[in-house]
């Protein structure tokens, strides 16, 4: 079952069953709102859809071997969560501008960053390895929840340009345009107008918790701004369960804020797309924000620092791995002749050749130099920051003896 | 060509591993991120993927052996090569001894007899299976290792996710410690906090006591920041904090009234000697600690506990000084001005100053600062408690000017008036015991000074002038200095300098 919630907290009625289109066993369902969205696409698309996840789960196994065998500091994985990543990704034009969490991997190759450049931050040689205007892709944030507001103050932004837009292309048709008209046009203006822009907010169900994302959703819904909250309901914020975080599902906090939740299925690629194209509609159209809760499951751990066996059992993972979302879409393909066996091996080619470039960019990035980030944090010298910059040469001079024990793993 | 895989980190900050299980053994071909080792972290167990492809030459490692991060934990070599070829480098000795030992079974004994006197790459065998029994147990001593300890609460359980580094059990040996305010910013032109070091207030402040041994200390009822840490670094462990405990509880126990039968506690309406107390109240009575109490008691127990004070004193026949002060009493220009034997004394400070500079100076471990010039602290008891208002270059007053300046201070500082800016950046204190009918004491000196300076009453008191006993006016000088800056015969210069003012005001005039 889907996300139990206790009886007494909701009652059993209440709680909305997600959204789901593709059944674990392949087959596909028909939904008077939604199918509208998956019947749209073509087979190039859909089967991009498929090549996109399984490229994530390649890299993913990459990237944990090499922190494994001491390249990376960490590694974030995002093995069962494909589907929820890049339906919804999929759903959005490319300029549409996403706040990443740290484990937005589908979504990142998906907007075109290449893989090196999404490790640059986890073998800690940059903060972030690629440009967020490039790929409308934030960079990724390890605070948890700071990218909703982040977010918001973006969405904030979008929606003034959107306006002025209005107001520019009124005024040039208008005959006699006056600034007092646009003025006390701009007082009366409703707040949910058209805009062209979309900002995605990812967060995951133990973030749902921080103070932050509260203050960005109040802000968000005071100024009907075009967002949608993106939460990945894994099950597990690190080891704590999210029925601890929240009695009721999380898809439901939306209507205390002011405005629409949804839950859908994440390990259904098809229903993750035509619910957040759904979304995306009304909020180009002026009706946001919305939030969207998307069920999936957080197949490996938290991080190669945690070791879920610690805190969930066997017998769960292997219910999961059932809804596996890449094997219920990848039959469905199969059924219905919209990809052969060429395709998969193909795709599984490629997966290859990705992981390998991927070692060998990895093995062969450079240091970053510590001086540098000092002097990058204000334009003058400043006394605090060289104080620190001193300090830190001053203890690394400090020790015994450098290298005289070799340095962790194979090649450093 | 032959490879070596060194055991990673592949926690956050984890320092050492247990081989659990080897899943290769020597002749074995490997692909690339083939697993070869099921590994123990005291965060997880964790499978390695092997990062070179080709055949598994020696396993470095024994199962259940504790091996550190960084050490080798597999070679592996191209097929094509014989073993022996690929053990024939640099290494060649280590290799060929332990290409003979069995496959995923190193000989632990072996490894042991070897010890740390073999090269680079067999000096990471642990010491056989001992090592199981004990996991945190530093498995290695090298040379280059010398005191590694295994901190406090090594024993607690490992955390699950990425929260604190899980085992801080080993830190890389230290030569020295790294001062915040190590760093030389003359060249820089950047205005810096006169006699403030970079996070000073904090570390005043602050028990250097990690928090499970802070909440113990809380719910101990003991103040960790008065303890001297034993552990590394003068760090407060849980065992300081215990041990300050037991001796607090075993001093109640012995310290205790013998009990008269009558109630204890709260039994306000009682009269004392019913309950055998000195006055009506409770037995025992927590006093909440704030405000300038408060500040003193941080100030005091950090200074006593950080800086190793010594303290001198003289005897001085002040009767001239006397004299001279009566005189400026009846002078007009002093009118309203308090002028007492701290008047003169703080001439003398300033003039002694001038000829022992490094009385005059702070300490930074790496270096100490000379200050050309006295802010003059002034210690008054006020309702409030005690506090240390400070004359801001003192050296650029005259005798009338100090006098005002002094008189201004001790008003402000009775009627509660002085502000933390007027309590900073002092170089030399006084404190005058003289008003409570004493003699002498041995002060704590306030926070970047090396010199305070106390005065004693001025008592009439028998003296030999020119072989005749006769009254003078007689008064003890004395002081703390920092020792670490300050030996005992600057200190007696110092002393002696300022007494021979106090003895010969003229030598004001020079």
């Amino acid at each position: 079952m889907i996300g139990d919630y206790p009886e007494a907290a909701t009652g059993e009625e209440s709680v909305v069953q997600p959204i789901q289109l593709l059944a674990p066993d392949g087959t596909l369902t028909e939904h008077e709102v939604y199918s509208a969205y998956v019947n749209g696409l073509s087979d190039a698309r859909l089967r991009e859809l498929y090549r996109y996840m399984a490229l994530e789960r390649r890299l993913d196994a990459e990237a944990t071997s090499l922190q494994r065998q001491g390249q990376l500091a960490l590694w974030v994985p995002a093995t069962g969560q494909e589907a929820a990543q890049v339906g919804t990704v999929a759903a959005l034009r490319s300029k549409d501008m996403i706040f990443p969490t740290y484990r937005e991997h589908g979504m990142a190759l998906y907007r075109g960053i290449s893989p090196a450049e999404l490790l640059v931050q986890f073998r800690a040689t940059g903060h972030s390895g690629w440009d967020p205007a490039t790929y409308a892709f934030h960079i990724y944030t390890v605070v948890l929840g700071a990218q909703t507001l982040h977010a918001a103050g973006w969405a904030m932004g979008a929606k003034a340009e959107s306006r002025l837009e209005t107001l520019r292309e009124a005024a040039h048709t208008a005959s006699k345009p006056s600034d007092d008209a646009a003025a006390s046009q701009d007082e009366r203006a409703p707040l949910d107008y058209p805009t062209d822009e979309v900002v995605l907010a990812c967060l995951g169900d133990g973030a749902s918790s921080q103070g932050d994302v509260h203050e960005s959703m109040v802000f968000a819904s005071s100024y009907h701004l075009p967002m949608i909250y993106f939460i990945q309901n894994n099950h597990w914020a690190i080891s704590v369960p999210a029925e601890r975080q929240s009695r009721t599902p999380l898809a439901h906090r939306a209507e205390g804020y002011g405005f629409e939740g949804v839950r859908v299925d994440g390990n259904d690629v098809l229903a993750s797309y035509a619910v957040a194209a759904h979304q995306a509609e009304a909020i180009r159209a002026g009706h946001g924000p919305k939030l969207i809760e998307s069920v999936t499951y957080r197949m490996g751990a938290h991080t190669t620092a945690d070791d879920p066996t610690k805190y969930r059992t066997a017998d769960e993972v292997a219910s999961w791995k059932a809804k596996d979302p890449i094997d219920r879409y990848r039959s469905w393909l199969v059924s219905g002749d919209k990809a052969d066996e060429a395709f998969f091996s193909e795709v599984e080619e490629e997966g290859k050749s990705l992981a390998a470039d991927l070692r060998s960019s990895v093995l062969s990035m450079t240091s970053i130099d510590l001086d540098e980030v000092f002097d990058t944090v204000y334009t003058e010298p400043h006394r605090q920051v060289e104080v620190e910059k001193g300090w830190l040469k001053d203890y690394e001079a400090g020790f015994v003896e450098e290298g005289s024990a070799g340095g962790e793993g194979a090649t450093r | 060509m032959a490879e070596t895989f060194n055991l990673p980190d592949v926690g956050e900050g984890l320092t050492e591993a247990e081989i659990v299980s080897w899943r290769v053994a020597i002749g074995d071909t490997v692909e690339v991120n083939d697993i070869i080792v099921e590994i123990e972290t005291a965060k997880s167990l964790v499978e390695l993927p092997v990062p070179y492809a080709g055949v598994v030459r020696e396993l470095l490692a024994a199962e259940g052996e504790t091996i550190e991060v960084g050490n080798p934990l597999i070679r592996v070599g191209d097929p094509g090569e014989a073993p022996e070829e690929s053990a024939s480098g640099d290494q060649a000795q280590e290799g060929s001894e332990s290409a003979a030992a069995p496959p995923a079974h190193p000989q632990p004994a072996e490894a042991a007899s070897e010890g740390g006197s073999q090269g680079p790459v067999r000096k990471g065998v642990a010491r056989g299976r001992s090592a199981r029994a004990g996991r945190k147990t530093p498995v290695k001593q090298t040379a280059a290792t010398p005191d590694q300890s295994p901190a406090e609460d090594s024993s607690a359980d490992a955390l699950v996710g990425s929260g604190p580094k899980a085992d801080s059990t080993k830190r890389r040996p230290r030569t020295r410690a790294t001062q915040p305010d190590v760093v030389d910013l003359s060249g820089l032109d950047i205005p810096r906090d006169a006699g403030r070091p970079p996070g000073g207030e904090l570390a005043e402040l602050v028990a250097k006591a990690s928090p499970p041994v802070r909440a113990l200390a809380k719910r101990l009822g003991v103040a960790a920041w008065e303890l001297v840490g034993s552990g590394r670094n003068g760090q407060i462990t849980r065992d300081d904090v215990e041990r300050q405990a037991r001796q607090r509880d075993a001093e109640r126990e012995s310290g205790r009234v013998p009990s008269t039968g009558a109630p204890r506690t709260g039994q306000g309406t009682a009269i004392p000697a019913d309950l055998g107390l000195l006055y009506a109240g409770p037995r025992e009575d927590n006093v909440q600690v704030r405000g300038v109490r408060k500040a003193t008691a941080v100030n005091v127990s950090e200074s006593a506990s950080s800086v190793p004070h010594v303290s001198v004193f003289k005897e001085v026949d002040v009767t001239r000084t006397m004299e001279l002060r009566a005189a400026l009493k009846k002078d007009p220009s002093y009118e309203g001005l308090s002028v007492t034997p701290m008047l003169f004394a703080a001439k003398a400070i300033i003039w002694a100053a001038r000829r022992n500079p490094q009385i005059n100076a702070s300490w930074h471990t790496t270096h100490y600062t000379l200050k050309n010039y006295v802010n003059l602290g002034i210690a008054a008891a006020t309702p409030r408690g005690l506090v240390v208002p400070i004359v801001h270059d003192a050296q650029t007053y005259n005798t009338r000017g100090l006098a005002a300046a002094i008189t201004q201070l001790t008003i402000d500082a009775r009627q509660g008036k002085t502000t933390v800016a007027d309590m900073q950046g002092g170089t030399i204190s006084i404190t005058n015991v003289g008003p409570l009918g004493l003699d002498s004491g041995t002060p704590i000196l306030p926070a970047g000074q090396a010199a305070i300076v106390v005065l004693g009453a001025v008592r009439r008191k028998p003296w030999v002038v020119e072989e005749r006993i006769v009254p003078r006016d007689v008064m003890t000088i004395g002081g703390s200095f920092d020792h670490r800056l300050i030996d005992g015969d600057l200190a007696g210069h110092f002393v002696s300098d300022i007494a021979a003012v106090m003895e010969e005001p003229g030598l004001l005039l020079e």
